[in-house]
Parts: C-alpha cells; structure tokens; sequence
C-alpha cells in the first residue's frame, strides 16, 4: 500500500505583472520582447512552483495604457496560465494600475493566510497620471507592505525614481540589488530579469533557501537571491540595438 | 539557457590529463551551474560556480579539497570527486570575466527524484521505502559525523530518493567541514536550522546537523512540518520574521507530550494527524527527545545511531494489516488496532534471530546485522526475505538469499534442504539452520 494520500497544507503565492503598454512600448520591438520575455519564462516558473510543496504559485497581469486594466484577472495557476500578447497604445497610467492593484490586495479578495505575494513592475517611461496617489493607496494595503516589489526598467526613459519609489527606500552603497530597478537595455537582459523574478525570486518567497552570513538582510521580510550573474556576452550593456 | 561554459566544447582544467566534453547544462541556481560532462568517455556532473561564490565564501575550495581527499563516507553522498579549475587557454571560453571555478561529481543515476515530491504528495512509495530511505539518510550522517564531519544544511532540497527501493543520494556536498572549524559562510535553511543557528547564536555544526535530520526524517515519515500547528495558523503573512517565530523564538513541537499548544489543526494539518499514528513509540519519542528537550540544549538531541537503531527495529516489526492490507509497525506483543482501518491487528507470527526479531510479512528482509552483533546496521545484502507465493498471496515464505544451501526442521520433525533462491512455506517451518546461525519460528 503507498504512503497514505496526504501531504504538507500549502498557502497562496500571488506572483503580479504590472505591465507598462503605453505607445512607446510599440517601438523597437519592445512589447514583442516582453511578451516573449513572459511566455519564455513560464516552464521555469511551473517548474519552481512543482518544487515548493508549501506554495501554491497564481499568477495575474495588470496592463497599464490610457487605462489600468486586468490582463489575467483570475489568479491562475502557473502551470495553467497561457500568455496572451499584449498590445501597446496610449500613454502611462501607472497610478491607476497601482490603484487596481491596491484592490485585489485587500483581504477578502485576498486569502487570510498566504506567502508573501511577488509584484513585478514593468516600465519604460513615466506615469501620465497621479503616480504619488495611486502608490500611497497600495501601500495603506498590509498586503503591500509585505510583498516583494520588483521594478524592471526597459530601456533609458524609463522612470528610475518612481521606480525605486514602488520598490522602497534605496538600498545604501551603490552597484545592482535586487532593490533598485533592474535596467534591461536589450531584449537579452529584460529576459534574463523576467526569469529570475519568476524563479529565483519565487523561490525565495515560498521555501527559504539555503541561507548563508553576510546578506545584511536580516531586517528585510524575504532576503532576495543574487541577481543573474552579467554574462560575458558582447551584446550587453553597450547601450540599445534592439531599441 | 545561457550557461557559463560552452556546451559541446572541450575544456581543459588544471590537475585533468584529459579535456572534459561540455554535454549540456543540468540545471542553475544561484551558486552555479550544473553541467553533464565526458571526462575520457566517462559520463560525469561538473557544478561551476559563480566567481560570486568564492568571495562570499572564500574558504570552498579549502573544504572541497579537504572532503577530496576524505573521501566520501558512504555510496550515500553525490561526494566531490575533483577540484577544477580552467587552464590559461580554457579561461576565454568561459562565459565569464573572471572564470570561476568548479568540482567533479558522479552523475545522480536515473530513477532518483527530489525529496520534496514527497513532501509535496507527488511520489508513490511504500510506507517500507520511506523508513529505508529515512534510515540511510540517518545511516549517511551517521558515517560523515564519524569522520568527524558535520554537513551544516541538510534539507528537502538536498536529499532525493528512489521511491522503488528507498535508497538515498545526499547532495551538494559542498559546505561539509571538519566539526567545530569555523570557517564557511552557510548558516542551513530556515524550516530545518538548529534554532541556536536560526537566532544566530551558533554555528552549524554536528549538533546542529542532528537537529535538521530530525526534521527531514520527520517531513519524510509524516510529510508534515514539526512546528506547523494551530501556531501557525495566527500567521497571516509567512515571511521570514514568522518563520522566526515558529521555528526560533517560539518554536513547540506539534506533538509535545506536555505542551498541547501546538497542536495540529484538523483541517489545515491533516497530514499530521494521519501519519503521526502509524509510527511505533519508540521512534515517536526520539522526535518528542529531539524537538522537546533538545529544541534549545542541543546536547539533548538523539544522536543517529539511536535514529538507525529505531528504524532498523521499525523496518522489522513491519506487518501487513489483514483486514486492509495497509503497512503497519505495531509492538508484535501488543499491536492494538491497524492505524488505517482501526481493525484489531493480531499478534504476528515471528522469525527469532541470534540479534533480533523479525515480524513474518512479505517484503521483510534479515539481514546480517540479525545474525551478527558485530556487524553494522545496514539495509543492503539481505541473506533472506519474506516473501509470498506467488499464485497464493494468503502462503507466506521465506527465501534464501544467501550462496549456501540452508537445512529446515518441519513441525512434523521432517528435514528439507533450502538450496540458494529457493523459498519455503513458513506455515509448516519449525527452524532453519543457516550458516551464520538458527532463525526459529515463534507462533503467537
């Protein structure tokens, strides 16, 4: 007889894109390449989830245009969730988005009991709307405070400062951390951050890893993994050809 | 994926007579890379690691060299086998400003899947495979603490299994150091830290290592957490603070036989309450000993010969249960009910040994050490098994394993031979006379 059909009790993991698809988005091929970026991720992802029985990993898209809007509004599990390709056009309400977002990170809709959600935001200009408005209604949410707020920068429009503004105070000294935004210029390097936010990152949030000394994280709700090592790749950071 | 070395080039390392074949990558995590190698037709794995690691880490190359030329203290552990570092010619084929670094290792051989599909409810195996599993697991701390070694962060992400066999591969070797030094830069994974380590109040160290394998021998028997009960249930947010909590500051084993304030909650921890049942007291006590008293005085916690003891005596009280066929370990002079079913279990009918006692149900196996005090616990080179007949289920057996013919002596006072890979019915059996000493029947 096999072991008895039991297993550990799991709690949600909510993994959100907030997605810029504002006009400039259209040029280059940038919106092309975050849609691939997304899609080419999603078998790691479905893959990390497999391997972290305490995590119940859902994911949901919010695009941001004229309009905030749900893009995946059901939080779905990652190993069902099709990507559909978004489309650009129209300017930057991101203080919109963050004011849908504030919604769904209310309890209820949100569960009593999860892991702390993953909020990934995709930008690369500047909001058009109340930016300062729409954050400080996230943040009034605990769920907010909580989550792991990521902030992927697509090209050099986009908005550092509002960036580093969703993500929290800066980190002191300088360099990469996962707490700044994370500057893709290229379609290589946008990819590389979209897996690991979906990977390693929601790893991170749903079994601790393997913890070593030095991270001078301790005061932080989730220690994050190191950022995707810059390959020595003759393409990178020599500025946009793609874009 | 975009990998640091090439694959399908050959590679050059110091102390390497011969060129390594980058086959493809494995796998990557935040240390490294893991890659399928040919090292002169030998198919092996080659982790590389990130030159991120060495700075945070400086002392992992002292450790790999020093577990070199140790030596792997079972077939249990995917040891290092070599330290490799590029030669001048291979550096610019890295895919890395400064190349790095890494170690060779045997290939983790098909069949082998993470312990965490357990945990996770994934894996068909046998109440028998993962009481075999927990034992080698114990088995392989045992022999890397007589080495005088300690592992330091052992968890669910480093152990896999074969369901079919309950046999084990302990991994990433890598922050394995001689007891007590205190270099290396791994404190363990919260969930199965020591709590002293947790709360930075110690380094991992062999006491340390006896608490985490508690834990992991526990998620694997119950596939539950040991201090996930109602306390965690007044977590909204499990984040890292929590886990503080619940495994540090205010850690409480579920099933403290004095402190009834963690106790699993029915619906949330079913889990636990399904499994905890099913285990013989005494290895539901060395869990009690270790997560009780040994929570903060590390002194206190069962060390793993006493785990290999209780699972080796576990494995051998196993019983089939005759109203629903589910694997049972009860007491053989006391079985009360089947934990499955809750029919009354009967008092099994039993082999006696010179070392120990062995229940009479198919799958049971003796082994050396039931013959031999002098010879260590261990699960391999069965000299018999308990086997059923196999156009009668209801005829049970036992087979002779070992190259020599054994003598029987029948109830009736006949004598039969039992020539090697043959069985004979139990039913009718009085004694056998094997080499290394009588097995007798002993009826209830």
């Amino acid at each position: 007889m096999p072991f008895p059909n039991v297993r550990l009790s799991n709690r949600p993991l909510h993994f959100i894109y907030l997605c810029d698809c504002s006009g400039s988005m259209a040029a280059q091929g940038k919106m092309q390449a975050l849609n691939q970026a997304i899609r080419q991720s999603l078998p790691g992802m479905a893959e990390v989830a497999r391997e972290n029985p305490e995590a119940r990993v859902l994911v949901r898209a919010l695009r941001f245009a004229d309009r905030a809007d749900w893009h995946v509004q059901e939080p779905t599990p990652v190993q069902q969730l099709q990507w559909r390709d978004l489309e650009a056009g129209g300017i930057t309400a991101m203080g919109e988005a963050l004011e849908r977002l504030a919604g769904v990170l209310q309890s209820p809709p949100m569960e009593e009991r999860a892991l702390p959600p993953v909020l990934v935001l995709i930008s690369d200009g500047q909001p058009t709307d109340d930016f300062e408005t729409g954050l400080a209604t996230l943040m009034r949410q605990p769920w907010a405070q909580k989550a792991v707020r990521l902030a992927i920068a697509l090209g050099h429009d986009a908005d550092l400062e509002v960036l580093q503004q969703f993500i929290g105070p800066e980190p002191p000294g300088g360099g990469r951390s996962p707490r700044r935004p994370l500057q893709a210029s290229n379609a290589t390097s946008l990819a590389r951050y979209i897996q690991w936010a979906s990977t390693a990152v929601v790893g991170a949030a749903s079994m601790p890893a393997s913890r070593v000394q030095e991270q001078g994280d301790s005061n932080v709700n989730i220690p994050l993994p190191d950022l995707p090592p810059t390959l020595l790749d003759p393409t990178d950071d020599v500025g946009p050809l793609v874009w | 994926m975009s990998g640091l070395l090439p694959e399908g080039a050959s590679l050059r390392f110091t102390g390497l007579d011969q060129p390594l074949r980058i086959h493809r990558a494995l796998g990557g995590g935040t240390q490294g890379e893991v890659y399928a190698v040919d090292c002169g037709g030998e198919p092996l794995a080659l982790k590389w690691y990130l030159p991120a690691c060495l700075e945070r880490d400086p002392q992992l190359p002292r450790r790999l060299r020093q577990s070199i030329a140790l030596g792997a203290p079972s077939a249990d552990f995917l040891w290092p086998l070599a330290l490799l570092e590029p030669t001048a010619e291979s550096r610019p084929l890295i895919r890395h400003p400064r190349a790095g670094f890494g170690y060779l290792m045997a290939l983790r051989p098909p069949g082998y899947v993470g312990a965490h599909r357990h945990a996770g409810g994934e894996l068909e195996i046998s109440l028998q495979n993962v009481l075999r599993a927990s034992f080698r697991l114990a088995d392989g701390f045992h022999q890397l603490h007589l080495k005088g070694l300690c592992y330091k962060d052992i968890s669910l992400g480093n152990l896999f299994l074969e369901p079919g066999s309950g046999r084990v591969l302990i991994c990433d070797n890598d922050n394995v150091d001689i007891d007590g030094q205190g270099g290396g830069s791994v404190l363990g994974t919260p969930g199965f830290m020591a709590p002293e380590v947790l709360l930075g109040q110690a380094k991992p160290s062999a006491s340390s290592d006896l608490f985490s394998l508690a834990v992991l021998i526990f998620r694997l028997l119950t596939r539950h957490d040991p201090f996930r009960g109602r306390r965690e249930l007044a977590i909204r947010c499990l984040d890292e603070p929590a886990r503080r909590r619940l495994y540090g500051e205010e850690a409480l084993f579920i099933f403290d036989p004095t402190d009834a304030g963690n106790r699993p909650d029915p619906t949330e921890h079913a889990a636990a309450l399904v499994t905890w049942p099913i285990y013989p007291r005494p290895l539901q006590q060395l869990f009690e000993q270790c997560f009780g008293p040994g929570l903060h005085q590390p002194q206190q916690r069962p060390l793993t010969g006493q785990w290999t003891q209780a699972l080796s005596r576990c494995l051998d009280q196993r019983q089939i249960c005759p109203q629903c066929g589910q694997e049972t370990f009860p007491d053989p002079a006391a079985p009360g009910p089947c934990w499955h079913c809750g029919a009354p279990l009967p008092r099994p009918l039993q082999l006696q040994l010179p070392q120990g006692r062995i229940s009479a149900a198919a799958g049971n196996e003796l082994l050396p050490h039931h013959w031999d005090a002098l010879a260590p616990l261990a699960l391999e080179h069965p000299l018999a098994r308990l086997v059923s007949h196999p156009d009668n289920p209801g005829v049970l057996g036992l087979q002779n394993l070992s190259a020599e013919p054994w003598q029987g002596q029948l109830t009736n006072g006949q004598t039969i031979a039992l020539d090697p890979g043959k069985t004979c019915n139990l039913a009718a059996l009085q004694q056998l006379h094997s080499g290394a000493g009588p097995i007798t029947v002993l009826r209830p």
